[in-house]
C-alpha cells in the first residue's frame, strides 16, 4: 500500500479504482434493501430506459 | 430566515469549507510534495517554517467546518441517520469517506506535521518518521477524495 501512496500517479489510479468499486457497492446496497416487488419494478424501469 | 434559505446557507458554507480543505490537500500532494526535492536547501525553510504551517491551519479548520456543515446539512434535510447507516448509500459512503479523511487530518496528519515541522519539541530522530507518516496519510486522503467527491456529486446526478 505504501508503494502505491508514494507515487502520485498510482494514488490517482487507486482513487479511480475505488470510485468504480464504490459505484457497484452503492448499487449492491440499494438492491439489497429493495423488496422483491420494488426490485421487479426497478428492473422493468431500467429495461424501458 | 426560512428553512429553504437555511439549507442554502449551510450547503454554501459546506462547499466553501470543502474547497478550502480539498484545495489545500491537493496543493500539498500535486504541488508542494513533488516540488520539495527541486528547491535548494537554503530556501526550504520558507516552505517548512512559513508556508506549510499557514497552509496546515486553513487545511485542518477547512476539514473541521466541512464536516460540521455537512452533518448539519444532513440533519436539516432529515437523512443524517439513514446516510450514516448506509440506508442512503449514495451520500452515506461519501459521508463516511469524509469522516475518515477528517479523522486522518486532525488525529494523524496534524500531530505528525507538528513534529516534522518543529512546531512542538521532539527528538530530531522522530522527524523523518513523522514526515513520512504525514505524507502517506495525506496521500491516503488524496486517494479517498476521488470517490468521496464522486459520491457527493452523485446525490444530485446519479452515476448509474
Amino acid at each position: 500500500m505504501a508503494k502505491i501512496l508514494e507515487s502520485l500517479q498510482l494514488t490517482i489510479i487507486a482513487g479511480i479504482v475505488l470510485t468504480v468499486i464504490m459505484v457497484f457497492a452503492t448499487e449492491a446496497i440499494y438492491n439489497g434493501q429493495m423488496s422483491a416487488p420494488e426490485k421487479a419494478a426497478s428492473d422493468m424501469m431500467r429495461q424501458m430506459n | 430566515m426560512t428553512h429553504e434559505f437555511g439549507l442554502f446557507l449551510i450547503r454554501y458554507l459546506h462547499v466553501i469549507s470543502g474547497i478550502m480543505w480539498i484545495g489545500i490537500l491537493w496543493y500539498f500532494n500535486f504541488v508542494q510534495i513533488p516540488s520539495m526535492p527541486k528547491i535548494p536547501d537554503e530556501q526550504k525553510p520558507a516552505i517548512g517554517k512559513v508556508i506549510a504551517p499557514e497552509a496546515l491551519f486553513w487545511f485542518r479548520w477547512g476539514a473541521f467546518f466541512t464536516v460540521l456543515f455537512g452533518l448539519l446539512l444532513a440533519m436539516m434535510n432529515g437523512y443524517l441517520m439513514d446516510a450514516l447507516l448506509l440506508k442512503e448509500p449514495n451520500i452515506g459512503i461519501g459521508m463516511w469517506l469524509g469522516l475518515i479523511m477528517a479523522f486522518n487530518v486532525w488525529f494523524i496528519i496534524w500531530p505528525a506535521q507538528k513534529v516534522a515541522l518543529g512546531i512542538v519539541e521532539a527528538d530530531a530522530a522522530d522527524k523523518p518518521a513523522c514526515a513520512r507518516r504525514a505524507m502517506l496519510f495525506s496521500r491516503t486522503n488524496t486517494m479517498l477524495s476521488i470517490p468521496m467527491l464522486a459520491s457527493m456529486i452523485s446525490v444530485q446526478n446519479p452515476i448509474m
